[in-house]
């Protein structure tokens, strides 16, 4: 249950790979040299893994179409490890390493491989994988924070604490513990003393300070619409609930909450919680709430729970029509916001790009309501409001410069085949219609703790495409 | 640039390349660097953080020995105890560092007093637990301590074995958050002592119980484990304890730990739990169903180790803990997992990993293979459908699993499903067709062949697929390597090479009916390509190839151009077409083909090597001609092979041009062992001119290069052990490289050939010192063999000892002895006096026995004797050392010891004379040196 070595590579465009950071861990090492034997294969030095890293990864020679060891298509690369081929094909391998990539960050361990060389082990044998995983996950949040893109010099100083960080979360070699997000800690805190109680070894100090329980339920919502009675359309919503007993209604007939996943300072669930699951067919019987988790939270912002659930509709239908017309487009556009949804948005955007096409020249379009902007790389969008109807609708044509200036390409909006994009924001609402009450919230502390309660609903991947043109299958949901 | 900074380049230079930054100094000063400054007062703890993490990663680079692994950690520790208490950081990574040392220079396993030492400090440390002495502050340095017991228990299994009881009050007692470490330190050292017990016969109740009861000294010479045991689910068969053992105390701690388990982290948890897993694994007396409450946590749980240890629970105790009705409820559990929202990518694709290799209960086969659970169903895994919009790795992913999926399914099912994914590759196809990016193009090849893998029985898939793909060509001829990749995949994995033929005769057709615009150069070499490869099926015939050929070169202005790759290209078709079976049919147009090329073409080489396969196609039956073409990867001789490799770009000529690495000593140089040169004592008489004899020879300075080399000779002979192949090498060229920047670059030397039972050829070696100091030289190898082929070797290293570089006073030959001794005496009394300013003298003694001091002269110091007056006992001698250093001893032998007086006009030498000295008079006596 260890790894070998951990390495942040930077690979920026253009340039090649290079090494911001690496750790080996010799005491493993020797153990990987026992356990292998004679098949033993030593880990080359640091200047030459991030070709070696690039070249498996595809990103190296980004000029040549074609090259071998790169496209071969009998490859494995349906696999989260990767082996670095340390001569060239046919020669000696390093197995299996793990890498996630975030931007041009790449992160990638090297897990002890516990078992005889021989035929190789397959992954969920090895101890060390998931924990490897979990280590490369957390170093992950650690070093990009929760924007994901820090500025180089805000990533410059997180790399230059990762060996005290390792210090606590992977001393030798042997991962005990993730390390938090970049400046996710609350500011008062102090170690903590002890006591008569066990102190959990993911809450190394205390809070110092006015205790706050804040509740935040955040609900996404997925949607690929056709407008075609051949394809049928797909929408999810998933939730997520970061921050003691806490209790989760639904309303009176809502659809159950679904593959519900728990932090792990969750201390115990009831066994009902878990049965529902999105592969099963819905029997209407399900257990649908209260939800109850009792747990002992960590100071850090967290992911208490996460779910999926059903909705019988999509908060907004929409239908978008495109049909070509000598050197311009007609554009016909309608979304319906649904009777359930509070006519209460915070922003709401509908985004029609055009792929693959000549630059954008004069757009003659009426916006039932909303302002209509244009933006000049050829997208252009609508600020939507949807009126007392709740119905909007956008209606008009769009012409083409006839010269040559190509506009971006997209190699899967060709022809008539094109999207609306909708981006949208309506606070205190679900639609599961899963809420925390204020109320419900038991917190077994001497100090009162301030409780606060938040929802939100947010779209994510909220596509309308042209029902005139092809779309991309998306699912194989639609078999069912 | 200030001290740190220079340390901070120097330290990520050795981290990036320790054997390129070692080159430039030696493993022992830079060590000795290391462990200096990190002594050094002044020095903050962040710099000397920086300087431990050296040893924290490279610590058998830096100590390549057990002595100097020792000698390092106990400077290390003498470091610790110096350190202030409040660096705690620092004293953390000084006690990883010393844990390093310890167990990587095999300190541990052989039982040094060193690591007994550092043993009996850790233990001590972390049984001080009063932290509020000195505050919580102290709690990583404890923390620490445990981590490092709990490596050296890792890597000698049993140590802790007999300390049991200490450990679990110590575990009991903590309630801080250090109790995690306490906690997994106990539980592994329980684990390793149950496993050693369990190769034990016949337990008796009373040595079970010591176990957990015990409170003695380390387990140093215990029947301990291997360092390689591996975990319980990689055995055939888990140790198991005799039968009918009193568990009682044990299920109680089992318990305990069980209940706390919730208070560790997430990946501790999973540590935790899989050593408890191979506990009860191993103690009949313990029942699986302990685990039974906290089964429906972890199955809720979010995080990804906690998973897979609760799968590893499911694979080492199946139904005896979960039920079927369990087992359904994992499996839909990972099923929803693999697809979550919000987890991310790399746990997504393990999950799919797991459920591929899901510990069923009941498994139909367990060989380790890729298998699909039988509870897994085409509507449960129908989520799992891939699609456009996923990333490639978990595209694939997907794809492979519901291939497997649909190849198990009932028929009607399977129909539809594997219509779905044929749409699916359908749509991907339409993206590369589409000009698709790179990397879409290599991922929709690398989906057709996981489809093709399971689905190339289904005919009418399988001929859709090559109508569309052959489609794709004609617009996108880009995608010839693609496609031959694709075909020489399918048909290495699988026995029936069907679709590959089909494939490539169909594209061959494609070719033909084009039209001959589209035949443009660029496309041409793509469709040459193509045409290469069809050449090679037997199956295909060939005419319209050829016919396309002549008719592409008659009706264009090809051969007026000449282009040498695009006639090499022609030419690389009409070589498979040689070896074509069928030739026969053929035989005629190919003959008009390369008779046109030959005389047509405008380039000299293509025209020659297309008269060459014209006399071949024209002169030999086709058995001969596929022998003279066949291509021979290993033996042959040499002549051959390139003969027939260079005729075509094939991979024959790869392997030729490349230079192959072998990693193995071929070849060594071993020292010719000198006989002393005969000192000139004979020489000529004195020539009557008085002359100022050192003035001659400071004047000989003059001319540049004078004296400042020493040759070495040396045979170039066979390493011991070497493969047949290497028995005859020839055109060898020895490269060396300096280790320091003591001597100059030396040049490169080629040695014609050397046989293995053959005189070993003499290799002479100058080397030009700037200091004449000790050195040694990376040796490396280029030569070929019999084959023909070039390889790239290392020779062992060669060290050059300090006497190697003597010489003898370079006075021109025929100087009397007069002269010798008058430049012997102007130079003495020169750095005597203390001129030139590095001058020194030093005095070394010892006590030779009888008459071997003559004899200790005679083996040692023979060709450098300026004067020798045995009678008096008394010798001068002189080490000229190039550029221009000089080593006078004057030896006289007095009552009871011998006397060497030392003088130099080099100070910095005096270290290696002294050594030296010692090392050449070690056998003859006790020395007495004095400054």
């Amino acid at each position: 249950m260890s790894i070998r070595a951990l390495w942040v590579v930077s690979h920026e465009k253009g340039e090649s790979g290079k090494v911001r950071f690496s750790r080996r861990f010799p005491t493993v090492e020797l153990r990987a040299k026992s356990l292998a034997g004679t098949q033993y294969v030593a880990i080359p030095e640091d200047c030459v893994i991030p070709k070696l890293l690039l070249t498996e990864l595809g990103l190296v020679d980004a000029d040549k179409p074609y090259v071998e060891v790169r496209g071969d298509c009998a490859r494995h690369h349906r696999s989260l490890a990767v082996e670095l081929r340390l001569d060239g094909p046919g020669g000696r391998t390093l197995w299996p390493l793990l890498t996630v990539t975030q931007g041009a960050l790449i992160l990638a361990c090297l897990p002890l491989v516990e078992a005889p060389p021989e035929p190789r082990p397959p992954l969920p044998s090895l101890a060390s994988v998931s924990q490897g995983l979990a280590l490369l996950s957390g170093l992950q949040d650690f070093l990009c924070g929760p924007g994901g893109k820090p500025e180089p010099d805000v990533l410059a100083s997180r790399l230059a604490a990762l060996p005290s960080v390792l210090l606590q979360v992977c001393p030798l070699g042997r991962p005990l513990d993730t390390p938090l997000p970049a400046g996710s800690v609350p500011a008062a805190v102090a170690p903590s003393p002890g006591g008569a109680q066990k102190q959990p070894a993911w809450k190394a100090v205390v809070h110092q300070g006015r205790a706050v329980v804040s509740v935040a339920l955040t609900e996404k919502v997925r949607s690929m619409q056709y407008g075609k009675s051949s394809q049928q359309d797909i929408w999810d919503v998933y939730g997520v609930l970061p921050n003691v007993t806490i209790t989760l209604t639904l309303p009176h007939n809502g659809s159950p909450l679904q593959d519900i996943l728990v932090h792990p300072c969750v201390t115990s669930l009831n066994a009902s919680i878990l049965t529902t699951c999105s592969v099963d067919e819905n029997d209407g019987s399900a257990f649908s709430g209260p939800y109850k988790f009792p747990f002992s939270p960590p100071l850090e912002l967290f992911r208490l729970c996460s779910y999926t659930s059903q909705v019988p509709v999509p908060p907004i239908l929409g239908s978008y029509q495109l049909k070509a017309e000598e050197n311009h487009l007609k554009v016909n556009v309608v979304l319906k916001l649904h009777e359930s949804v509070k006519n209460s948005f915070e922003y709401c955007e509908a985004h029609i790009p055009f792929f693959n096409q000549n630059l954008m020249g004069s757009v003659e379009v009426k916006v039932s309501s909303g302002q209509l902007e244009v933006s000049k790389e050829k997208n252009w969008f609508g600020s939507l409001k949807f009126p007392k109807s709740r119905e909007a609708t956008l209606e008009g044509t769009v012409h083409f410069f006839s010269g040559t200036v190509a506009g971006p390409t997209d190699p899967l909006c060709t022809g008539l085949t094109a999207y609306i994009k909708l981006y949208f924001r309506v606070p205190d609402l679900t639609l599961s219609g899963c809420c925390v009450d204020q109320h419900s919230v038991q917190v077994y502390s001497s100090a009162k703790p301030r409780i606060v309660t938040t929802r939100e609903l947010v779209s994510s991947e909220y596509y309308i495409w042209n029902s005139t043109g092809d779309a991309p299958v998306s699912s194989g949901l639609m078999m069912l | 640039m200030t001290i740190a900074d220079l340390w901070d380049q120097r330290i990520s230079a050795f981290l990036l390349s320790p054997s390129q930054f070692l080159a430039t100094t030696t493993t022992e000063s830079f060590l000795a660097e290391l462990l200096h400054e990190l002594r050094n007062d002044k020095a903050n703890d962040q710099l000397k953080i920086l300087l431990v993490s050296v040893l924290l990663g490279h610590p058998t680079i830096l100590c390549p020995s057990a002595s100097v692994g020792e000698e390092t950690a106990l400077e290390l520790l003498s470091v610790f105890s110096h350190t202030p208490q409040k660096s705690i950081l620092l004293k953390c990574n000084v006690m990883l560092a010393i844990t390093n040392v310890i167990i990587c220079t095999s300190c541990l396993a052989t039982h040094t007093k060193t690591a007994e030492d550092w043993l009996d400090l850790l233990f001590q440390t972390i049984q001080d637990t009063n932290d509020y002495r000195c505050g919580l502050s102290q709690q990583p340095i404890r923390a620490a301590a445990c981590d490092c017991l709990r490596e050296m228990e890792t890597c000698s299994p049993g140590l802790l074995s007999q300390k049991l009881e200490a450990l679990y009050l110590l575990k009991q007692q903590e309630t801080t958050v250090l109790h995690q470490s306490y906690c997994l330190l106990y539980t592994l050292g329980l684990k390793n002592a149950i496993r050693i017990l369990t190769n034990q016969k016949d337990v008796t109740d009373l040595e079970f119980k010591s176990i957990l009861g015990g409170n003695e000294g380390f387990a140093w010479k215990s029947n301990q484990l291997e360092l390689t045991s591996l975990p319980i689910n990689m055995l055939v068969q888990v140790p198991r304890l005799t039968q009918g053992l009193d568990c009682k105390e044990l299920k109680s701690i089992m318990s305990s730990l069980l209940e706390e388990s919730y208070l560790l982290t997430p990946i501790s948890q999973s540590a935790l739990l899989r050593e408890l897993v191979e506990v009860v694994a191993m103690v009949p007396g313990l029942s699986p169903t302990l685990f039974k409450s906290q089964l429906l946590r972890l199955f809720g749980t979010a995080d990804v180790s906690l998973m897979h240890a609760t799968l590893f629970m499911k694979d080492t105790f199946t139904d005896s803990l979960f039920t079927a009705e369990d087992e359904n409820f994992l499996l839909k559990r990972l099923v929803g997992t693999a697809q979550h929202p919000l987890l991310r990518i790399p746990e997504k694709l393990f999950y799919m990993e797991c459920i591929l290799h899901f510990p069923e209960n009941r498994p139909i086969s367990s060989s380790g293979e890729e298998s699909l659970p039988v509870l897994v169903t085409p509507r449960l895994a129908a989520s799992l459908h891939p699609t456009v919009f996923n990333d490639s790795t978990t595209m694939l992913c997907r794809l492979n699993l519901l291939c497997l999926v649909h190849l198990e399914a009932d028929e009607g099912e399977a129909d539809k499903g594997i219509g779905f994914l044929f749409d699916h590759i359908l749509a991907l196809l339409k993206i590369v067709d589409n000009d698709g990016s790179r990397e879409v193009v290599v991922t929709s090849f690398r989906a057709l062949f996981i489809f093709l893998m399971h689905f190339n029985g289904m005919e009418e898939l399988s001929e859709k697929l090559i109508d569309k793909l052959c489609d794709m060509y004609s617009r996108h001829s880009r995608l010839a390597p693609n496609l031959i990749g694709l075909a020489d995949r399918i048909q290495e994995h699988l026995d029936d090479p069907v679709w590959s033929v089909k494939l490539l005769r169909e594209l061959q057709k494609c070719i033909m009916e084009m039209p001959p615009l589209q035949l443009t150069i660029h496309n041409l070499s793509w469709h040459l390509k193509v045409l290469k490869r069809v050449a090679k099926e037997g199956q295909i015939t060939q005419r319209n190839t050829i016919y396309l050929l002549l008719n592409v070169l008659i009706n264009s202005n090809l051969c007026e151009r000449g282009n040498w790759q695009v006639g090499n290209a022609v030419l690389a078709v009409c070589r498979n077409l040689l070896e074509h079976p069928s030739i026969d049919q053929v035989f005629i147009e190919l003959a008009d083909l390369l008779q046109y090329i030959s005389i047509q073409y405008d380039d000299t080489d293509i025209k020659d090597h297309a008269r060459f396969y014209y006399t071949l196609l024209t002169n030999l039956s086709w058995e001969k001609l596929t022998g003279v073409l066949a291509q021979k990867l290993d033996g042959g001789r040499a002549k051959e092979r390139s003969h027939s490799a260079i005729m075509a770009e094939s991979e024959g000529i790869a392997s030729n041009l490349t230079v192959h690495k072998t990693n193995r000593h071929v070849l060594q140089l071993i020292k010719v062992q000198e006989k002393a040169t005969q000192s000139s004592s004979e020489s000529v008489e004195a020539t009557g001119e008085v002359r100022n004899w050192l003035e001659v020879y400071q004047g000989q300075f003059q001319t540049p290069g004078f004296g400042s080399e020493v040759t070495l000779r040396y045979n170039l002979t066979h390493a011991k052990e070497t493969d047949l192949l290497f028995d005859k090498v020839f055109t060898i060229c020895l490269h060396f490289e300096l280790k320091d920047s003591n001597y100059a670059m030396v040049s490169d030397i080629h040695v014609p050939c050397v046989f293995r039972d053959g005189k070993p050829p003499e290799v002479k070696v100058k080397l030009k010192p700037f200091q004449p100091y000790p050195t040694s030289l990376c040796v490396s190898a280029m030569f070929t063999t019999q084959d023909g082929r070039s390889w790239h070797s290392r020779l062992p290293d060669v060290s050059v000892s300090f006497p190697e570089i003597f010489l003898p006073l370079p006075l021109p030959p025929n100087s009397s002895c007069e002269c010798k001794e008058q430049v012997f005496e102007h130079i003495w009394e020169a750095t005597a006096s203390g001129n030139p300013d590095k001058s020194a003298i030093s005095l070394f003694c010892f006590k030779p026995e009888d008459e071997s001091l003559a004899d200790l002269i005679k083996t040692h110091f023979q060709g450098y004797l300026i004067t020798d007056q045995q009678s008096e006992r008394s010798w001068k001698v002189l080490f000229f050392l190039p550029p221009k250093c000089h080593i006078l001893l004057k030896i006289t032998q007095a009552e009871d010891a011998a006397r060497v007086s030392i003088a130099t006009d080099n100070w910095e030498l005096l270290p290696f004379v002294n050594s030296y000295l010692q090392n050449i008079t070690d056998n003859c006596s006790s020395t007495v040196t004095d400054g």
